[in-house]
């Protein structure tokens, strides 16, 4: 067991210096220090300055390693600096990003917790009432309902909510944020009805086949034959032995729940890490972009790793070796 | 030769080829059963599709010359398509409603009233004319990608689950790896250092999106080559390459058929949001869907062009949604589900 | 499993009433509503508050709020004017044989800074100190320093003895590596003072400036020469939890900086130190409500008498919300979250039809505020690029002067701003001296007929370039790769393909364009210049050739070089307003109407939309924030948001039928099914 675990943990390691060299060939080996040095100064900028602040960000060395630069120079810099967590400074506005991520993790978990657990709230009854009613009306419409949900581009589901739930119907504030607790409410409300609405179709119908599956299996058609309750069925066999695929789900969207959302992030005016990575992106703030791909990288190893250890605990039959 | 000459054959190839599968495909009872249930179940999902195949083919075919339009006189060196013909001199000075025989503002006559079935947009094109030439860049990027990662997926899947060993840590290793970055960032930071053209976004799109398909092929090959007749092939010494065409291969077709219908629908769908970054293909709905997003405000609000590029995209994602459903129900009922 | 059903149907109740609680779009707290408080959105945070480097409009909409300044422009009156406003009165001028001219200042005494713990550095205890000429002494050494790396270097060289100051420090800096060490404050100190900025006793400042750059006054009306303490500049490093200076402005001025967050919100609040608040009795000129202005003001009650005289500020805070998407931002405008509408492009598409106020927006009492800026967008030509530059000569020439005649601007301004904004003839917008109402550039009328003939006499018979016998092939970059902006390259792609020239748009990230920029590998590019201050000279340094950008990296990003328009160029730039100067302008005018190194589009128009709450609104067109002339009836500002944000509930009780409507018929088919 404590192989296992140790072996896993050994190979994420690996994964992620995999993901810290593929950064390291987007980001340096591409776009030169000194594009975005201009980027973030000016273009009528003395080569003095340019090579000053090249020092104060730390792209002044030699990009790879080579005579006289075995230790000093780019590559290794970067591997040092993200396993440190040691993130610098942003290279559009010298903000540290560390307290960057710090301020956005707070509105991220607030619109994407409630939203992970309202969709898991709604999916999981929902699912098991459709598997329940299979070949029924009830199923084929929620199945139609799930594929027509799934079909609609995210944008168009914010910009309808926006313009008719706000809008039109005065019901919520059509975007901002505020973290006081008397008033968050009521700008979480839309992007969450918006997230959830996006993101039914699919659970749903991932629940379903899931849910489905499991209740065409021997056992349970034994249990059936028994003469064993429908609903006992449901809560008893069918949702415990779906836990598994259930369980993989779940566990691998917890990372990006730090993560945040892009899209509603930024439609909504939310200050999270989902904005702030779109905002990287729009400025071309590289130093940003590639600490967030990297966190996101880390959460995901860490979150798979969990999943394959949670494996063991929710299943008996599962042996980590 | 020129390139739209260059164009044409590519279509005409296209045509063939699918002419040819299509031929190989009706001598194997499970696929002419397979598509004799699709068309049973989902006959008017297939239709639409065929819909949207027929416009984006009808964009696709083109030649220069013999065709008037009008001011744009760059227009005559240049390769217009059917469709371009069927809408050549629609375009109008600005804004118009569906149907409207005046401007949107200012109320000047149009040059063609009432033709606009769905309006026209800021810059005066019509709206309908857009909206049907997003089906190509749709099925494009779509189409295009597709071909750039299942044949990758497939190469690495199979040597990886066939071959084991040091290919198969490898292969799994760059797997893993791709599959830990965050799909989005890691498909804007590509598309930011290849550029930003069509090739570029599918590229991308690609090189995200081979590795769920990759993870199914490894699998389905480890257990494939298993198999008695496998063992037995390779005991009659068939070459290992032999192997892999006569028997790993077609074995694994209903998967890349499954697989290329479910990824058609989420392709489509990030071109979208690429569009809204600014790093989208020109001329998709995503595009339009953008350009449209603050025409919401105006008063009377402009909605056609927004409604026209949803609708469009809707349509094509439902309706591949549909036929992907009833092919996985067919053709495979437990493999691919983990890879959603 | 029921008693998990219920468990969750009970949440579900909760959260619904939660929801019905919360359901209100107000986005503010409740309790702000009877509040003089000005509500104003912003898009992307400035980079930098730095007054020395700031130069954008959305980091002067807060420096200039925070760092007042020795002048300022008379809030109403137009053409603009300068005033005294920390200065006791404007400058004594006095022109000296040398080719120098000397301006005195005078301070006001007992100015005091905002409260701040920077001075603590002063002492233990202290919470602010006095504003004294040092300060803005030591601001013009900040300018002069190249590690702070100002962008008005290039002006106030004009300053005598700034650039030495600059060489010098940099010289010490480099021989002493200890030197570069002590804090700034110290370093100026010992390489200092600039030649030409004495400082007299505490409050007087005496510059000596070349006689060449009369427009020197006008950067002290920019937040670049307001005082700075040094404390400031010295406390806040960025290190130890303190923010850098250039995220925490410390100034004299009217409001105060006091919460700042970049991803969402910025806050000022009205400093009470400000002299206005502390010395009503001195009925200061910038710091009392003018009793004067242009035609018009008195009609459009920026005259009231109850107004006339009163001391400023009379908004108490100022909230800045973070809005990037310009529909949100407009929505919420509409149901008067926020007071104004700024100077975002698309924002007010809704309210203004064909130039004036849609007929709802008049009945919900929104009042639009027009006034042309001082600013020139326009589409450049490459010079150095050999088909469309100065090499092809006669050839060239003539294909940009029939490129110009097919680009109708005003049907650009239509489309895409709905109107707003000046169809330019030449560079100088209205209001500037020197610009004639009644000039009609002959090649910015729209004539498709004189544009091909044109074409053919350079070479181009409808367009086919001979050597490959097809349309001639040019590329129009920019940086701009967003759907919207990608309509606008093709309007004007379609004008020029009318000719049958096939120019292709070139859209590529920043940092491709700026490269492409930097090697001269552009043929067609499209930008704009928003005035520093309304003269002429600062529109036509554009084109002059010690500005191109291959030769000097300066913004004539045209690289237009032409002896005969910088001599007069230079002329120009030191005569005073008269006569002489208007016919050197006259002349400059008409090389640019012959060479075409632009296409001129428009002097776009500021349309300030604003609710009738909100008073005393005139535009600036110069990016200099003017809050504390403004007032707001919070009020009615309470009363108007209430009764246009009533929520509409039924859409909650037909859904809730629609699906009580499907669960029930499914209960009974359960029911049915187990028996």
């Amino acid at each position: 067991m404590l192989n296992y675990v140790l072996r896993r943990i050994g190979y994420g390691i690996f994964v992620v210096l995999g993901v810290l060299l593929l950064l390291f060939i987007l980001f340096f080996a591409v776009t030169t220090p000194e594009d975005v040095a201009r980027k973030a100064l000016g273009e009528r900028v003395p080569v003095a300055v340019i090579e000053q602040w090249k020092v104060n960000h730390g792209y002044d060395k030699p990009l790879l390693p080579g005579p006289g630069a075995w230790r000093d120079n780019m590559l290794v810099e970067h591997y040092r600096r993200m396993l440190t967590f040691d993130f610098g400074r942003s290279d559009a506005d010298d903000v540290p990003i560390s307290e960057r991520i710090k301020s956005g993790i707070g509105p991220s978990l607030a619109l994407t917790l409630p939203l992970f657990i309202l969709s898991l709230v709604v999916a999981l009854p929902l699912s098991l009432l459709v598997a329940f009613f299979r070949e029924t009306y009830i199923d084929r419409t929620g199945v139609v309902l799930a594929v027509l949900a799934m079909s609609v581009s995210i944008l168009l589901y914010i910009i309808g909510a926006q313009y008719i739930i706000g809008r039109v119907l005065h019901w919520f504030p059509i975007s901002g944020f505020d973290a006081d607790p008397r008033v968050i409410l009521r700008f979480l409300a839309l992007p969450i009805l918006v997230g959830l609405c996006a993101g039914i179709g699919g659970d749903l119908r991932f629940y379903r086949t899931v849910f489905l599956e499991e209740s065409n299996t021997d056992y349970v058609r034994t249990a059936r034959a028994k003469g064993c309750g429908e609903a006992r069925i449901m809560s008893r066999h069918v949702f415990r032995n779906s836990l598994i695929p259930l369980l993989t789900r779940v566990v691998l969207a917890i990372p990006f729940l730090f993560m945040g959302s892009l899209l509603l992030e930024s439609f909504f005016g939310i200050p999270g890490l989902g904005a702030i990575t779109v905002d990287a992106i729009q400025g071309n703030d590289f130093s940003v972009l590639r600490t967030m791909v990297y966190i996101g990288s880390l959460l995901f190893v860490g979150g798979q790793i969990l999943t394959d250890l949670s494996y063991g605990l929710v299943d008996p039959r599962v042996r980590l070796e | 030769m020129a390139d739209w000459v260059w164009s044409n054959v590519v279509v005409a190839l296209l045509l063939m080829g699918t002419g040819g599968v299509v031929f190989y495909a009706r001598r194997s009872r499970m696929w002419t059963e397979t598509f004799s249930d699709l068309w049973r179940r989902r006959r008017f999902a297939v239709l639409v599709i065929g819909f949207y195949v027929l416009v984006a083919l009808l964009d696709s075919v083109a030649w220069v010359g013999g065709m008037d339009q009008g001011e744009d006189t760059v227009a005559r060196y240049e390769a217009q398509s059917i469709l371009d013909r069927l809408f050549a001199g629609s375009q109008e000075r600005s804004y118009s409603a569906p149907f409207a025989d005046v401007e949107f503002y200012g109320g000047a006559p149009l040059t063609h009233p009432g033709a606009h079935i769905l309006g026209t947009d800021l810059i005066g094109r019509d709206v309908l004319y857009l909206s049907l030439k997003g089906a190509r860049v749709a099925l494009l990027i779509g189409g295009l990608t597709s071909l750039l990662a299942i044949p990758l997926a497939l190469l690495f899947g199979i040597s990886a689950g066939y071959f084991g060993g040091r290919i198969d840590d490898v292969v799994f290793f760059v797997m893993s790896t791709l599959a830990s970055m965050p799909g989005l960032l890691l498909l804007i930071a590509l598309i930011m250092v290849l550029g930003k053209s069509t090739v570029a976004v599918c590229f991308a799109l690609a090189i995200t999106g081979w590795v769920g398909f990759c993870r199914v092929v490894r699998g389905e090959t480890f257990k494939l080559r298993e198999l008695e007749y496998v063992s037995a092939a390779r005991a009659l010494g068939v070459s290992e390459f032999g192997i892999i065409v006569r028997h790993i291969l077609p074995n694994l077709m209903h998967l890349v058929i499954i697989t290329f219908v479910l990824m058609f629908s989420g392709l489509v769908l990030s071109e979208a949001i690429l569009s809204w970054l600014g790093i989208g293909v020109d001329g998709s709905w995503g595009q339009m869907i953008d350009q449209a997003r603050n025409e919401l405000s105006r008063d009377p609000i402009v909605w056609w062009n927004i409604v026209s590029a949803g609708l469009a995209l809707f349509g094509l994602i439902l309706a591949v949604n549909f036929v992907g459903d009833a092919l996985r129900d067919t053709l495979d009922p437990r493999t691919l589900r983990e890879t959603e | 499993m029921k008693s998990l059903a219920k468990r969750f149907s009970k949440r579900a109740l909760f959260l619904f009433v939660l929801l019905v609680l919360a359901c209100t779009n107000n986005p503010y707290p409740d309790a702000d509503s009877d509040k003089k408080i000005l509500y104003r959105s912003y898009v992307e945070a400035p980079r930098t508050l730095d007054p020395a480097v700031a130069y954008t409009t959305n980091a002067h909409a807060i420096t200039g709020e925070v760092y007042d300044t020795l002048l300022e422009y008379h809030y109403l009156k137009r053409p603009y004017e300068l005033i005294p406003a920390l200065a006791a009165a404007l400058p004594e001028v006095m022109t000296l044989n040398d080719g120098w001219t000397s301006y005195r200042f005078e301070m006001r005494k007992g100015l005091l800074y905002q409260n701040d713990p920077c001075f603590e550095l002063d002492g233990p205890g202290h919470l602010t100190r006095e504003v004294v000429m040092e300060d803005v002494a030591f601001e013009l050494m900040r300018l002069a320093d190249p590690e702070v790396n100002s962008p008005i270097v290039e002006p106030m060289s004009n300053i005598q003895g700034f650039q030495d100051f600059s060489a010098r420090l940099m010289a010490r800096r480099e021989a002493d590596p200890a030197f570069s060490e002590q804090p700034l404050p110290l370093q100026y100190a010992e390489v200092g003072p600039i030649e030409g900025a004495k400082v007299e006793g505490r409050y007087t400042l005496t510059l000596r400036v070349s006689t060449e750059y009369p427009q020197i006054l006008y950067w002290f009306a920019m937040p670049f020469t307001a005082p700075v303490p040094w404390e400031a500049v010295e406390y806040y490093d960025g290190d130890e939890g303190r923010p850098s200076f250039s995220d925490h402005p410390v100034g004299a001025g009217p409001y105060v900086l006091s919460e700042y967050d970049k991803q969402s919100r910025f806050v000022l609040e009205a400093n009470p130190n400000w002299y206005g608040v502390l010395h009503p009795e001195w009925k200061a000129p910038a710091a009392t409500y003018p009793s004067e202005g242009a035609p018009g003001d008195f009609e459009a009650g920026r005259l009231d008498p109850e107004m006339v005289g009163q001391p400023l500020p009379f908004i108490e805070r100022i909230e800045f919300s973070r809005e990037k998407e310009s529909i949100p931002l407009f929505n919420k405008f509409l149901q008067g979250y926020y007071d104004a509408a700024g100077v975002i492009k698309e924002s007010f598409d809704k309210v203004i039809h064909e130039g004036g106020l849609s007929d709802s927006m008049e009945e919900s009492g929104i009042s639009l505020e027009k006034s042309v800026q001082p600013s020139i967008f326009y589409i450049g030509f490459n010079m150095d690029d050999a088909t469309v530059g100065s090499e092809g000569g006669e050839r060239s020439r003539k294909l940009r002067q029939a490129m110009s005649l097919v680009v109708d601007t005003d049907e650009y301004t239509r489309l895409f701003s709905n109107g707003r904004g000046v169809s330019a003839q030449s560079p100088l917008p209205p209001g500037l001296f020197g610009y004639d109402p009644e000039y009609v550039n002959p090649y910015r009328l729209i004539d498709l007929e004189r544009a091909r003939e044109l074409l053919a006499e350079a070479g181009y018979p409808d367009g086919i370039d001979p050597e490959t016998g097809r349309p001639l092939e040019l590329t129009f970059d920019t940086q701009d790769t967003s759907a919207q902006g990608r309509l606008r390259f093709e309007f004007f792609t379609r004008a020029w393909r009318q000719l049958g020239i096939n120019v292709k748009i070139e859209a590529t990230n920043y940092n491709q364009f700026q490269e492409k920029v930097r090697n001269g590998a552009y043929q067609l590019f499209m930008w704009g210049w928003i005035a520093d201050y309304p003269d002429p000279e600062n529109f036509l340094f554009l084109l002059s050739s010690e500005m191109s950008r291959s030769v000097s990296d300066g913004p004539n990003t045209a690289n237009f070089q032409n002896p005969e328009y910088d001599e007069l160029y230079l002329e120009m730039k030191g005569l005073p307003n008269g006569p002489r100067r208007q016919e050197v302008i006259g002349e400059m005018l008409g090389i640019l109407e012959e060479e075409r190194p632009w296409i001129e589009l428009t002097h776009s128009e500021a349309y300030s939309l604003f609710h009738k709450w909100l008073k005393n609104v005139k535009t600036m067109g110069m990016s200099t924030p003017m809050t504390k002339y403004r007032d707001l009836d919070h009020g009615l500002r309470a009363q108007k948001r209430e009764a246009w944000n009533r929520p509409v509930l039924w859409p909650i009780y037909v859904g809730s039928a629609l699906v009580v409507a499907l669960v029930i018929p499914g209960i009974f088919t359960f029911m049915r099914e187990r028996q």
